[in-house]
């Protein structure tokens, strides 16, 4: 089957409109009769449930956590890109729509990104009008700030904690509508099966995270909005939860899984304190802004930093990158960060850190300056380290934090299941090989408020829905399937634990699935996880029973998904013979380590169709066709 | 009127009852205690006092009738809001800490309340009561602190009061709305200077009367 | 420095809703002082497992003092002793070696016990249905900037709006009192000329489903504010009561 994008004809500027003008429409009476399924609360799930039901359709919700209010969007700090020009910098729907692009190492679909663009302004719009209490000029009208890989200030920001105030703004929008009982919430729920009859999606199931009951829900559509696959790599900085099972489930079941191998590094966190680290926690970004970054020129160097002379120290960035210096880009900064450790010359007792001193820009700015701009972050360096970064420089190493891959959608957000739509980071439309700051929660609401409640429209009208109840057959062999899966694991009762297991898959994909590739090292990835995954099925011990609150067999169940999805990342990152974004094949760079794009060979989006338990997957192409704006080289020297 | 006694009814109006009752028996402490000083000019100051107070008849009657009304609702509320509390932990911790948010006064409210009760009842009956046919107020207040028994139950009395006023006085200022960052320290303020003015004031008399009368 | 400490942890464990529960007695040996007070659960509950017993249940999830669902009493003080600081962000430097550390689930009658340390929290929820929103359909907002919204209104506002429901303030009222959490969400929304239409009706349904839910009435007790990990003001709770006896006194709601 050949991948048809449905990407509608006409000037880029025009589609979308013509797009709305020409999907069906669903009579309002009619509405309440179709129910849909939303899995997942955070910024696209949250918005999407909102809208949906406003629009009057029956809504049913789930989420893992204990309330919707949870899902990870709430700990993204930034803030939200929109083109409002409020600035009079010269900001407009177009520059944002080619940052966008560019950013993305021109991996993403035009149609896509011009739209995201172009509904950013109604964002804001729509998110001031819920309450979300953003930062302000002392007239009262919104304040901007600059972000990473813009030369506009174009972000909108409520202090360090945008994703919060935004999900928080989208959780009430849809408290309200549970409330007119238009959406039915269905909190610590966990997708275990997507329901697919005739090749339409028409329902789920879960397993009540309390009681252990499986359960199964029929629809009309199923929204996928369960996030990335950060935690592939065990550390990351998503949260604990934060799984791929929902969406592995429905690369099973037909959808196809676009760009697996793209995630992006994030060169600022924390570092690995020990073996006990459970995740990692982001400093935002803007602290490169005055801070420099070295290590000691010498590896054996063990002295404290303080004792360290000027003459012994390597500031590496500057030293390579003369004219970004400590600025330079993400992935770049990751690499090096990564470069030097790998020498020996990390710093901390793990040996996993670089120096990011500010001692120069106190000096130059005081105290009272840099506390304004930094205190907090600052503070919650030093709760998580013990450590005051005034008086000794912070310790930083890069983590994983966001996949731009995801499940392939079209133009509608629909998969190659009929009737699933997928939303938020678990799909892969719009930010290609990188992400830019500030602009998860831009697609994530877009996709939610602006988005699927037209698209989903324009299916259920123009689709014959034959009558499903979870008295199907299908519902009951799939929850036969969820059931036995379940016992399964618990029936193992082998010697290691979860975790273990866990920990060993992420260090085998960060070590060669991480920020640096290369084809040896993917091609040995590949073996040791099929040989992990082989140890973990005889050798996984799961305790507690099936019918009751068991927090192990949640996490056996997820990391199952993970060590079948990592070798489909890696078979990923094995096909795709360039260096773009995030996925840095370390064959194909520049003279200054940057990535290499291969626009003849892999100006394309891979999309992968599952073949069966232990079958290679099959890949599709969607060519991406750039017609508006010309593919250049990023450079920062 | 059901709107009305849903209002009172709810959490926070009963709370409006126990502010609006507490902050009637500040005004009615100050004033008594204006009154009581008068004791330090003599025996004919006092009861010139007490004359002048009881000539303005009707209104302290309606005054006494309003203080009992105060006094039922005070109660009557507290009792409630203390079960209330008490239930809505089922479990109680078994290790509990403050943060620092307590006070001595807050963490004793309903048992001082009990206590303040019981002494008003006792007072009530002692001088109040007290048979003024034969004698003077004068005489009888003055007589009644020559046993240190008295004077020790009056003080430990007015203590108690100090100590759930020095709770009520601001909580009361929080409870009908009036906090704000700029006002709120003076009125803790006040709260604290007048707890200790009701205690040693109060506290001060029946020592005095003790062993300079 | 890292050192590693040795503890007598003293935890709760209860099966299910109906158990009784009790506290058991666990060792944590080796506990490095740089891992998060989760973390030290983390290898508590790899030990259970290996051992075959069962792990200790404890909600959490984003670990980085935002998400709002972890938490216990420890020693006495929801999400432990430090200020302004969850569980998760809570470090075992703060603790010494051959500390007895006691943890406890929230105990409130709103918050009915789930396993072990977890416990529901729906009424939380449900407080936020019953009018902690704006009503405003996606669609009809005007442009971001028609209404100015004065600097310190927004500021105020936001600090209300950090709330990050994790329920410890209800955990430390000695009443049980949920009245911070009702009071942030009413003062966020009515700061902000966008909530103002509804004020009234939100200030009433807001403390009617309060009342209803089992919480215990706040005393001024000032715990709430004192654990909040976001140190949200009891000036909130001022307010939530001037709007409730606007809404009651002074507006058309039933």
């Amino acid at each position: 089957m050949p991948l048809d994008a449905k990407i509608p004809i006409g000037p880029l500027a025009e589609k979308w409109d013509r797009h709305r003008f020409e999907l069906k429409l669903v009579n309002p009476a009619n509405k309440r009769k179709f129910e849909i399924i939303v899995v997942g609360t955070g910024l696209a799930g949250g918005s999407a449930s909102a809208s949906l039901a406003e629009l009057g359709y029956s809504v049913k919700t789930f989420c893992i956590q204990d309330s919707p209010r949870r899902a990870h969007s709430i700990a993204a700090q930034g803030g939200i890109n929109a083109a409002k020009n409020y600035t009079n910098e010269g900001d407009s729907i177009w520059r944002l729509f080619y940052d966008t692009v560019k950013g993305g190492d021109f991996r993403a679909r035009e149609a896509n990104v011009y739209r995201l663009a172009q509904i950013s302004n109604n964002i804001i719009d729509q998110c001031v009008a819920q309450g979300v209490p953003f930062a302000r000029d002392y007239g009262g009208l919104l304040a901007n700030r600059s972000f990473g890989g813009a030369q506009v200030a174009r972000t909108f920001y409520a202090r360090g904690q945008t994703g919060q105030q935004l999900l928080l703004g989208a959780y009430s929008a849809m408290m309200r509508q549970v409330a007119t009982g238009r959406v039915t919430m269905y909190p610590r729920r966990e997708m275990l099966e997507l329901v697919v009859i005739n090749g339409q999606a028409r329902g789920i199931v879960v397993r009540n995270l309390i009681t252990g009951a499986i359960e199964s829900h029929a629809a009309d559509a199923v929204v996928l909005c369960t996030g990335g696959y950060s935690n592939v790599y065990f550390l990351s900085t998503n949260a604990m939860a934060s799984n791929v099972s929902a969406t592995y489930r429905a690369y099973q079941k037909g959808a196809y899984f676009a760009n697996p191998c793209f995630t992006q590094i994030h060169p600022t966190c924390i570092p690995v304190h020990g073996a006990n680290q459970s995740k990692l926690t982001l400093m935002s970004e803007s602290l490169r802004n005055d801070g420099r970054v070295w290590v000691p020129k010498n590896a054996a160097e063990k002295r404290p930093a303080h004792q360290i002379p000027e003459s012994e120290r390597d500031y590496y960035l500057e030293r390579k990158y003369p004219s970004f210096g400590n600025l330079a880009p993400r992935d770049v900064a990751s690499r090096s960060a990564k470069e030097q450790c790998d020498s020996g010359r990390g710093v901390g007792e793990t040996g996993l850190a670089v120096y990011l001193d500010f001692a120069d820009a106190i000096k130059r700015d005081g105290r009272a300056v840099f506390e304004q701009k930094y205190s907090n972050l600052f503070q919650m360096y030093e709760k998580i380290t013990g450590e005051d970064p005034y008086e000794t420089p912070m310790m930083i190493y890069p983590a994983v934090h966001y996949t731009m891959g995801g499940l392939w959608v079209d133009y509608n957000l629909m998969s190659t299941i009929d009737g699933l739509f997928v939303l938020g980071e678990a799909n892969f439309s719009d930010h290609g090989a990188n992400r830019l700051g500030a602009s998860a929660l831009m697609q994530g609401l877009a996709d939610g408020y602006f988005i699927v409640p037209y698209t989903i429209g324009g299916y259920l009208a123009g689709t014959t829905l034959p009558n499903v109840s979870i008295d199907h057959p299908a519902f009951k062999d799939y929850s036969a399937e969820a059931k036995n899966r379940v016992r399964k694991l618990l029936s193992i009762q082998g010697k290691r634990t979860v975790d273990d297991f866990h920990k060993q898959l992420g260090l085998v994909m960060w070590d060669y699935c991480g920020m640096a590739r290369n084809n040896d090292g993917l091609k040995k990835a590949k073996e040791m996880i099929q040989e992990l995954r082989d140890e973990f099925w005889q050798n996984v011990l799961v305790p507690g029973s099936e019918n009751d609150f068991n927090q192990s067999l949640e996490r056996v169940g997820r990391v199952a998904d993970f060590l079948d999805f990592a070798e489909l990342m890696v078979i990923d990152a094995l096909d795709r013979q360039e260096s773009c974004g995030g996925h840095f094949n370390e064959a194909y760079q520049t003279e200054d380590s940057e990535a290499k794009r291969d626009d003849e060979n892999f100006c394309h989006a891979s999309a992968w169709e599952f073949a069966g338990e232990g079958k290679t997957p099959i890949l599709h192409k969607e060519p991406l066709v750039f017609e508006n704006v010309e593919l250049t080289q990023r450079s920062y020297k | 009127m059901n709107w009305f006694i849903h209002t009172i009814g709810s959490s926070i109006g009963k709370k409006l009852l126990m502010a609006i009752t507490g902050l009637g028996f500040c005004g009615f402490l100050a004033v008594h205690l204006a009154g009581n000083l008068t004791i330090y000019g003599g025996k004919a100051s006092f009861n010139s006092y007490s004359e002048h107070l009881h000539a303005l008849e009707p209104l302290v009657t309606i005054a006494e009738w309003g203080l009992l009304t105060f006094a039922v609702v005070h109660v009557l509320t507290g009792a409630v809001l203390f079960y209330q509390n008490l239930k809505a932990r089922p479990v109680r911790y078994s290790v509990n800490k403050s943060a620092g948010g307590r006070s001595l006064g807050s963490r004793t409210m309903p048992y001082t309340g009990i206590l303040l009760l019981a002494f008003v009842i006792f007072h009530l009956i002692n001088f109040h009561f007290a048979d003024r046919t034969v004698t003077t107020i004068y005489a009888i207040v003055s007589g009644a602190f020559k046993h240190p028994a008295y004077v020790v139950v009056y003080i430990i009395a007015v203590a108690i009061a100090a100590v759930h006023v020095s709770h009520g006085f601001w909580s009361a200022f929080q409870t009908i709305g009036a906090n704000h960052p700029k006002y709120m320290p003076l009125v803790r303020t006040i709260g604290t200077v007048f707890s200790l003015m009701v205690g040693i004031g109060f506290g001060a008399i029946p020592v005095y009367l003790f062993i300079f009368v | 420095m890292t050192k590693a400490i040795n503890l007598t942890l003293k935890v709760w464990r209860q099966k299910g809703p109906e158990d009784k529960g009790r506290l058991e007695t666990y060792d944590a040996k080796d506990i490095s002082t740089n891992m998060s007070f989760l973390e030290m659960l983390d290898v508590i509950n790899e030990q259970l497992t290996l051992a075959g017993k069962e792990p200790i249940a404890f909600d959490h999830d984003c670990r980085e003092g935002i998400c709002g669902m972890c938490g216990a009493v420890v020693n006495g003080r929801p999400h432990g002793p430090e200020k302004g600081t969850t569980l998760c962000q809570l470090h075992m430097r703060h603790f010494s070696d051959r500390d007895t550390i006691f943890i406890e689930p929230w105990r409130s009658r709103a918050f009915k016990i789930i396993k072990d340390l977890v416990v529901d929290r729906g009424a939380l929820d449900r407080l936020i249905q019953a009018g902690g929103y704006i009503s405003a359909n996606t669609g009809g907002a005007p442009d971001a900037n028609a209404i100015p919204v004065p600097q310190a209104s927004a500021e105020l506002a936001f600090d209300a709006a950090a709330c990050i429901g994790c329920g410890a303030c209800v955990a430390a009222c000695p009443n049980a009192s949920a009245m911070l959490f009702v009071g942030a969400k009413v003062s966020h929304l009515v700061l902000l000329p966008q909530g103002e239409p509804e004020a009234a009706q939100r200030a009433t349904a807001m403390v009617r489903e309060m009342d209803s839910l089992g919480f215990g009435n706040c005393s001024n007790e000032r715990e709430c504010e004192a654990e909040c990990p976001k140190e949200i003001s009891i000036t909130n709770i001022a307010r939530l009561n001037r709007e409730y006896f606007k809404s009651r006194f002074f507006s058309n709601v039933k």
